[in-house]
């Protein structure tokens, strides 16, 4: 038997990739749209920036506001970039950034010694997007960085002025010499300043584009194909060949579990593909929980082969098939969220796409890569994209014929 | 005498209200070509499906090296090899790469398989072509590998349904002589057509299948005997038999007309004549001497204005059969 099995996948591979044509659906689609659409290469230098862009107006420009910049760089969650207001607005409006950190003029001045001394405010502004998830994220991280900067400076005024209220200084000079003694003091001291420590990766919610294009054109390019299994058993009858094969001494479950079975396995090495690209050159956090991303590919894999074998009995010819593979893939594809995050859905659009296998593959995708979650937080996808193959083997088997 | 290696009994077929088979049973004997000759329609491939285990019988049962039909259809195929009437290959694979398939589905393998396949490649003459994709071949080669994928695994029977419609006299030359080859190398074969020649040439035994009965059985010389020891006159006109009678005339005796059933009275009352009937562009007369009606015969077509091109005379042969038993050419 297994002799047989070995048969059927064999010819059903050298069938399928017989044509170029095939590569490209396989292959070459699927990598360039999940590179186009993940947005290109991640940004060279220390392997991927992830952080979230802020475009920083810097209209102080004095050593305090590039402190700043250079606290807001140094932190895992936003990408500070300098640049003018109001291209820094623009980005902002063009939801390009989920926000725009405006350092006034006098930002600086109002942190110098005397600037404290008289008691003067240092603020930013920070205009953030409504529609951002991510604004919150951004707003602690500036307001991290603003306090870490304004501390020591905060603790060094204090002393001064304790000092002064004791012995007052000779002078001006002497108070500005304390004054930066009590500062390089408090900023030694606050070294490593103590920080909130903002992990988009394990706990936050971070839209992650690369991820979302790498589980969404896997999802569409995998299902696709799949579908289009649904040819193979239209090209068998026409053919001729489903009923050579049943005057040889073949069970009809045997040719039924390898001409399933080379679809499955074609499938299993598409993904494997897809997912190194994906960590490889995308950057793609698909390796979080190896297990629990297994276990979702296994029982996406088994649902779209089990649709397809169902398509298979009805389908009369080869390109019905393969046109009603593009189409149904492509649309189940489009309401599942993988070309767009499932959050942009009407609220009532997003309980209506559950009917479909997609939806839940691409909800327990994202919980991996961008939630970090593990086997047991996609248990419940895993077990509705099982409960669909199964209910399409059902429908497949009972309308199986060999004419 | 020789066991048999398939026995058929009493099976049937139908198809809803129509029935393609409605009981034949024969045996066909180990080491024999055994042909059913039948019109098109005659259920020579629905037989043939029903003995291969594709068809379940409607009812009856048979038995193929001693495993029953219905029952022990693994067991059956096993034993059989099938040659289908429509050529069943996947096109876009190579003759070598079908040939693989196929031959692991009957369980080969490795460098028996090998051998195997290019043992049958030779066989068949595409030793050459095996590389080539199914699809760039003629219909001829096309018909050879369908066969040699029957072949392989050296069956105990080989069913071959039609296996030389529709290609070039070299291929069917070919394919008669590989036939003959394989019963004389052990093998036996049941070999449908439609096309007596071939039944002629090849069989040990005959079958003759008509609107699903089988009608007569036996050897050639078996067969020709029904029509007892008559020979044939065959007239080849310039137009269609029907359309010449009905511009000439004929005497009182013996008009010029065609009954429903094709017989031709036009010759009626010449001595040794025994009837006639037309056959598309012919008209057939079996005669008991064909040397001695032959002029009796023409001198009656060009008095009647008959436009006779030549004249066959043929011995007994198994279409006279045929139209001895139905009235109806194998070809109408
Ligand atoms: N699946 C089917 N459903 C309905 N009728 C069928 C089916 N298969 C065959 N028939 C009918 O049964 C009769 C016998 O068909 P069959 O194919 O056995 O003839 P055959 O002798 O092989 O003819 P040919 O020489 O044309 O191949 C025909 O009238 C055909 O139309
Ligand atoms: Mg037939």
């Amino acid at each position: 038997m297994l002799n047989k099995l070995t048969a059927i996948i064999r010819k059903d591979t050298a069938l399928r990739f017989e044509g170029r044509s095939e590569l490209l659906f396989f292959l070459i689609l699927p990598l360039i749209f999940t590179f186009l659409i993940g947005g290109g290469l991640p940004a060279a230098g220390g392997g991927g920036d992830n952080r979230l862009l802020v475009p920083v107006a810097d209209e102080d420009g004095s050593p305090r506001s590039a402190a700043l910049l250079a606290a807001l760089a140094d932190g895992d969650v936003v990408r500070p970039e300098a640049m003018s207001r109001a291209e820094a607005e623009a980005l902002l409006a063009d939801e390009d950034a989920a926000a725009a950190l405006i350092i006034p003029a006098g930002f600086g001045a109002a942190l110098s010694a005397d600037g404290l001394a008289a008691g003067q405010e240092a603020a930013v502004t920070l205009l953030v997007s409504p529609t951002s998830n991510v604004a919150p994220a951004i707003e602690g991280e500036v307001n991290r960085a603003v306090s870490a900067l304004a501390r020591p400076l905060l603790v060094a005024r204090n002393a001064t002025e304790g000092v002064a209220a004791v012995r007052p200084f000779a002078d001006e000079t002497a108070r500005a010499a304390f004054f930066a003694a009590a500062l390089a003091a408090a900023e030694a001291e606050a070294a490593p300043p103590a920080r909130v420590v903002t992990e988009v990766a394990a706990g936050g919610n971070a839209y992650d584009q690369r991820a979302q294009a790498s589980a969404g054109q896997l999802i569409t390019w995998v299902f696709i194909p799949l579908l289009g299994a649904s040819g193979l058993f239209v090209y068998e009858r026409l053919m001729g060949t489903l009923r050579r094969l049943l005057t040889t001494p073949t069970r009809k479950s045997t040719f039924l579990l390898g001409a399933i079975g080379s679809q499955y396995l074609a499938a299993l090495a598409q993904m494997a593909i897809l997912v190194l690209f994906g960590v490889l050159v995308m950057r793609v956090p698909w390796g979080r929980d190896p297990v629990a991303l297994i276990v979702v590919l296994a029982t996406f894999g088994l649902a779209g082969v089990a649709l397809g074998t169902a398509l298979g009995t009805f389908v009369k010819t080869e390109g019905q098939a393969s046109n009603l593979s593009i189409m149904l893939g492509m649309a189940m594809a489009l309401l599942g969220g993988a070309w767009w995050p499932m959050e942009l859905f009407p609220a009532g659009l997003q309980q209506i796409v559950r009917v479909l296998p997609t939806t839940w593959a691409m909800s327990a995708l994202t919980d991996i890569t961008m939630r970090g979650q593990g086997v047991a937080d996609i248990l419940p996808e895993a077990g509705v994209l099982l409960a669909f193959a199964a209910a399409f083997f059902l429908v497949g088997l009972w309308r199986f014929r060999y004419e | 005498m020789t066991p048999p290696i398939l026995t058929a009994k009493d099976l049937r077929k139908k198809f809803g209200d129509f029935e393609a088979v409605k009981g034949i049973s024969f045996s066909v004997l180990r080491g024999e070509i055994f042909s059913l000759l039948g019109p098109n329609g005659a259920g020579k491939t629905t037989t043939i499906n029903m003995l291969s285990c594709l068809l379940p019988p409607t009812s009856g049962t048979a038995e193929i090296a001693g495993h029953a039909i219905p029952g022990d259809t693994l067991a059956v195929r096993r034993a059989i090899g099938v040659v289908p009437q429509e050529i069943a290959l996947y096109d876009s694979l190579s003759a070598r790469q079908n040939l693989e398939f196929w031959g692991r589905l009957y369980d080969m393998r490795g460098q028996e398989l090998t051998q195997r396949i290019d043992e049958v490649l030779d066989q068949v003459g595409l030793a050459d072509r095996a590389k080539d994709k199914v699809k760039t071949f003629s219909g001829g080669m096309k018909r050879r590998i369908n066969i040699a994928a029957g072949l392989l695994h050296k069956p105990q029977l080989l069913f071959m349904d039609e296996p030389t419609v529709g290609i070039d006299p070299q291929s069917r030359r070919r394919i008669l002589d590989m036939v003959r080859e394989l019963r004389d190398g052990g093998m036996t074969v049941l070999y449908t057509t439609h096309y007596m020649e071939e039944a002629e040439e090849l069989s040990d035994r005959v079958g003759i299948i008509d609107q699903g009965r089988l009608i007569a059985l036996g050897t050639q010389a078996e067969l020709t005997r029904v029509v007892g020891e008559q020979e044939t006159l065959r007239l080849h006109l310039a137009e269609e038999a029907g359309v010449a009678l009905a511009g000439v005339n004929g005497t009182a005796g013996a008009p010029a007309t065609m009954s429903a059933d094709g017989s031709v009275a036009l010759f009626s009352g010449l001595p040794g004549v025994l009837r006639a009937s037309a056959v598309d562009h012919q008209i057939v007369v079996n005669v008991a001497d064909a040397g001695a009606a032959l002029p009796a015969v023409v001198g009656r077509a060009n008095t009647a204005g008959l436009h006779v091109r030549s004249v066959d005379i043929e011995q007994p042969n198994l279409e006279a059969v045929f139209l001895h038993l139905t009235g109806r050419g194998l070809r109408d």
